[in-house]
């Protein structure tokens, strides 16, 4: 658990009898105290075909939780549920339940809109808006009826993302004169513009060089005093850097198709260390993958 | 635990169907569910203008459909099978004669006959097929294997030219260029050959094979501009592969290029074709536009359905008992089936292919 | 070669036949004197109107169909818009004018030749819009969506832009298409020797390709180079429209290719 006092959240004071009470994981590890998402045995087809099956979790608020495992283990799937985003793809199904913040985000009635707009996202590849610095982190906040103090919001959240001092000069050039690693701290930045509650974040470093890596990872770091983050990533390093906890998924091919499944879930620390999975330690000791 | 077992429709599991219905239904409204949610208040407000946009198009095409069959009625009733008849006359308008079938009447000696227009449209777009199928499959194909790319950008600058040249521009050039030409030259030589339908006075340059070749030079940007995009769209490894086998270039061509390409050449071919079919104004002009007549050679002057229609509306209108108009309907409502059916045809098959190769300009 | 050939073929033909006619009094004076001056005002009229017609429509179509539809309405209206796309362009003129100038009593008008234009571009519009929308990266919408912004927000403020180049090229080359159109005109505008006005009925309306058409058919060797002088000047606005129309879908492909890194 992160020991990070939260400056806009007052953290509820961890009492020892309620953390003995928690409900617990299928493995048996503790569940975090304060859940911002509670999954329970979610699966979801692409038409007939299943690409995910038995994904339980909690993610912690104020924590970064890191999703592993080979590719075409449905991680991606499954961050973009948390987003509603898969709801933009034609025949797609979600079953099984996710809470949000205690109540089930694909209830009738709850608006995919307003889900995405408490959940920020970050993609694989950057993906500003060809428009300039200062609109990619203005539009939609200026979309939502925000208007005042604009200047002060595009700057905070370009400090928030740590690109402030290298585009401050430059606000009205396009996104696409930065870096690549620039234009996706310019994404992080656009993220936090609307005051999202978590960042989810889909493999942000694939695209990127080392060195622009490190600039992202030391800001998810900084950023978990005030966001949730959910991070995908295919690098185990990268995950055990930063995460709190760590989901392991994993490709089930015993059915015939190709189905993603959540294999275990705990402390980074735990998953790296003494995982309770076979297939979690041949995945991370690299026998497989 | 799995969630979703029942998924294939399986014949033996029939007591479970109505779970699955269930399944099925709950699945739609999920779906539906999730699609609208995505839409705001405004987002619904302006998809419904947009949809007003888009049905406009439809709405357009079964007015059209359906003028075309209200006036078009008359005639087929009057006419029946005769309109199948080898003669076509507006018959004498300024007479009060009138001849009545079936209830509709007509001028007396007014005959509806299809076949001689069916013909001229016909051979035309036949005749322009069998010049600018090769010219335009041997050009893309040299174009795209000999020369460099550079050059191919310069020379596709020309073939979009050439498909946006307008057909009145076409039959200006026609009749004052390129038909006087070719009677001074080609069509004499020709002519002095004396093979049946390839010999009689040449005219000025108007008629059936002018207009042909003018139609040809139309639809050469057509399927000269698909079948480039196809040749293109040959996988190098299945050239590479020929020539790894020591085929010459010429031989790459005949047995990899020419057999991928094939249906796609016929699909662009088709395309090409129902634009030579609704030609209207081209071959107005240089056809010599002889009502009905049937050309008895390459040289003769001939009509088309278009072309009757464009050239007949004015006297079609001055028949009182306005069954001329409704004639003209009828043989728009054929040349609208036939070209429709043949547009669509191609464009099923092209679209197989490609979807960016569709050439611009009408007929896309 | 054999490609390049019949297109300066049938340019320099046209402009051969045209030059005793060519001069400033084509602009100048009017149909029932030396010039095509009314002409070229009622063809660039038309152009206005099936600007406004057939591109409003068009885009707003091409839009809807392109973001906003999905499943078998989508594909039934892509379909029929295709049909309407192989409609002989006299079957549109004899309509136009059975229906349009007769039924409804508008006689030879700019409105009912501008909608006999729009029918015959509508189709071309539309694609042309539906594919320069699904032309921009995928990605620009999904993260448009990914911070909630509303459908019709994220068209107009992130994916309309960057697919402006290639929505205004096709516009460009659909008035390209209309200033050379004859066969839906010649049953809907008429032709009058004044300039044209912005009447919407009852009014003849000149036009280019008119001139063309009429002049050849009239004897003598100076209507015959007015024809040909109406047709390079439709061929001069209409090679403009379509280098206008290069750039832009030239500019469209760059900005694909920058987007998608």
């Amino acid at each position: 658990m992160s020991e990070m006092p939260a400056p806009t959240m007052t953290e509820p004071t961890v009492d020892p009898s309620v953390l003995a009470a928690t409900p617990v994981d299928a493995q048996g590890t503790p569940r975090p105290v304060d859940a911002v998402f509670t999954v329970e045995q979610l699966a979801f087809f692409y038409g007939a075909n299943q690409a995910l099956r038995d994904v339980s979790l909690s993610i912690g608020r104020h924590e970064i939780t890191a999703l592993i495992g080979p590719s075409g283990c449905g991680k991606t799937t499954f961050i973009r549920c948390l987003n509603r985003l898969n709801d933009l793809i034609p025949g797609t199904r979600v079953e099984g339940r996710i809470d949000f913040n205690g109540s089930s985000l694909y209830a009738p009635g709850v608006r995919a809109i307003d889900i995405r707009r408490r959940i920020g996202m970050v993609f694989q590849k950057p993906n500003p808006f060809p428009k300039s610095i200062y609109d990619n982190v203005a539009i939609a906040p200026k979309v939502n009826g925000i208007r005042a103090n604009m200047d002060e919001l595009v700057e905070e959240c370009l400090t928030r993302a740590a690109l402030w001092d290298e585009v401050k000069g430059k606000l009205r050039d396009s996104a696409f004169s930065l870096s690549g690693g620039q234009q996706q701290r310019l994404c992080i930045a656009r993220a936090i513009a609307i005051r999202p509650e978590v960042i989810l974040m889909d493999e942000p470093c694939s695209a990127l060089d080392p060195v622009a890596t490190i600039r992202i990872e030391e800001l998810m770091v900084e950023l978990k005093s005030d966001y949730t983050i959910v991070v995908v990533t295919h690098n185990m390093q990268q995950a055990a850097r930063v995460s709190d906890r760590t989901a392991f998924f994993t490709v089930d091919v015993s059915e015939g198709g190709r189905t993603g499944m959540m294999v275990e879930v705990g402390s980074t620390e735990q998953m790296f260390t003494a995982p309770s999975d076979q297939r979690t330690d041949d995945y991370i000791t690299g026998r497989f993958g | 635990m799995s969630v979703a077992v029942d998924r294939r429709p399986d014949p033996a599991s029939a007591p479970r169907l109505p779970g699955r219905a269930r399944r099925l239904v709950r699945a739609h409204r999920a779906r539906r569910r999730a699609r609208l949610s995505e839409l705001t208040r405004p987002d619904r407000v302006v998809r419904g203008v947009l949809l007003v946009a888009a049905i406009i198009p439809t709405f357009a095409l079964a007015f059209l459909a359906y003028q075309m069959l209200k006036y078009a009625y008359p005639a087929i009733v009057f006419n029946g099978w005769h309109v199948f008849t080898t003669k076509f006359s507006l018959g004498n308008q300024y007479s009060t004669a009138v001849q009545v079938r079936h209830g509709y009447k007509a001028p007396k000696g007014a005959v509806y006959g299809i076949l001689p227009l069916l013909f001229g449209t016909l051979i035309s777009s036949l005749i322009a097929l069998f010049f600018a199928v090769p010219i335009s499959v041997a050009g893309a194909i040299l174009l795209v294997e000999r020369l460099p790319v550079r050059v191919q950008g310069f020379l596709g600058i020309f073939l979009e030219l050439l498909a946006g040249i307008p057909s009145v521009i076409f039959g200006l050039w026609g009749i004052y260029t390129f038909g006087p030409f070719l009677s001074r030259t080609v069509y004499r030589w020709i002519a002095d050959l004396h093979i049946p339908w390839l010999r009689g006075p040449t005219g000025a340059g108007e008629g059936l094979l002018t207009a042909s070749l003018v139609l040809a030079v139309m639809i050469i940007p057509i399927i000269a501009s698909i079948t480039r995009e196809l040749v293109r769209s040959v996988p190098p490894l299945a050239k590479e592969g020929a020539v790894a086998l020591g085929l010459t270039p010429s031989e790459t061509v005949r047995f990899v290029v020419i057999p991928y390409i094939k249906t796609g050449v016929i699909a662009a071919s088709i395309l090409g074709w129902a634009r030579a079919l609704g030609e209207t104004i081209a071959v107005l002009i240089i056809s010599g536009d002889l009502l009905g007549a049937y050309p008895h050679s390459i040289f003769d002057p001939f009509s088309t359905i278009a072309t009757t229609i464009a050239s007949e509306l004015d006297s079609a209108l001055t028949d009182s008992t306005g069954m001329a108009v409704h004639a003209l309907a009828e043989f728009g409502l054929v040349l609208l089936v036939v070209t429709l059916l043949t547009n669509l045809g191609g464009r099923l098959l092209t679209r197989r292919f490609s979807a960016a190769g569709l050439p611009v300009g009408r007929g896309v | 070669m054999l490609i390049a050939a019949p297109a300066i073929a049938v340019i320099v033909g046209v402009f051969h036949q045209a030059l005793p006619a060519l001069g400033w009094q084509l602009f100048t004076k009017r149909t029932n004197s030396t010039g095509i001056q009314n002409a070229i005002l009622g063809s660039l009229l038309f152009l206005l109107g099936v600007l406004i017609v057939a591109g409003t429509i068009g885009v707003g179509a091409g839009i809807y169909l392109a973001e906003f539809a999905s499943g078998r309405t989508e594909r039934a209206l892509r379909f029929f818009s295709e049909v309407l796309a192989g409609m002989p362009s006299i079957v549109i003129g004899y309509i136009g004018y059975v229906t349009l100038v007769v039924e409804f009593h508008w006689s030879y008008s700019l409105l009912a030749a501008v909608m006999a234009l729009s029918v015959l571009v509508l189709p071309y519009i539309v694609k042309t819009t539906e594919v320069a929308l699904r032309n921009v990266p995928s990605a620009l919408g999904e993260a448009a969506a990914g911070l909630g912004l509303p459908r019709s927000a994220t068209v107009r403020q992130v994916l309309l832009p960057p697919a402006l180049p290639g929505i205004v090229s096709g516009l460009v080359v659909a008035l390209a298409i209309s200033t050379g159109e004859l066969a839906p005109l010649l049953f809907t505008a008429g032709f009058s020797d004044n300039d044209p006005t912005l009447h919407l009925f009852h009014h003849q309306v000149p036009y280019l390709t008119n001139v063309v058409f009429t002049d050849i058919s009239i004897p003598g060797a100076r209507a015959h180079a007015t024809a040909a002088a109406a047709g390079v000047v439709t061929l001069g606005i209409l090679l403009v429209l379509i280098a206008i129309g290069r750039i832009l879908a030239s500019r469209a492909r760059r900005n694909t290719a920058r987007m998608s890194l």
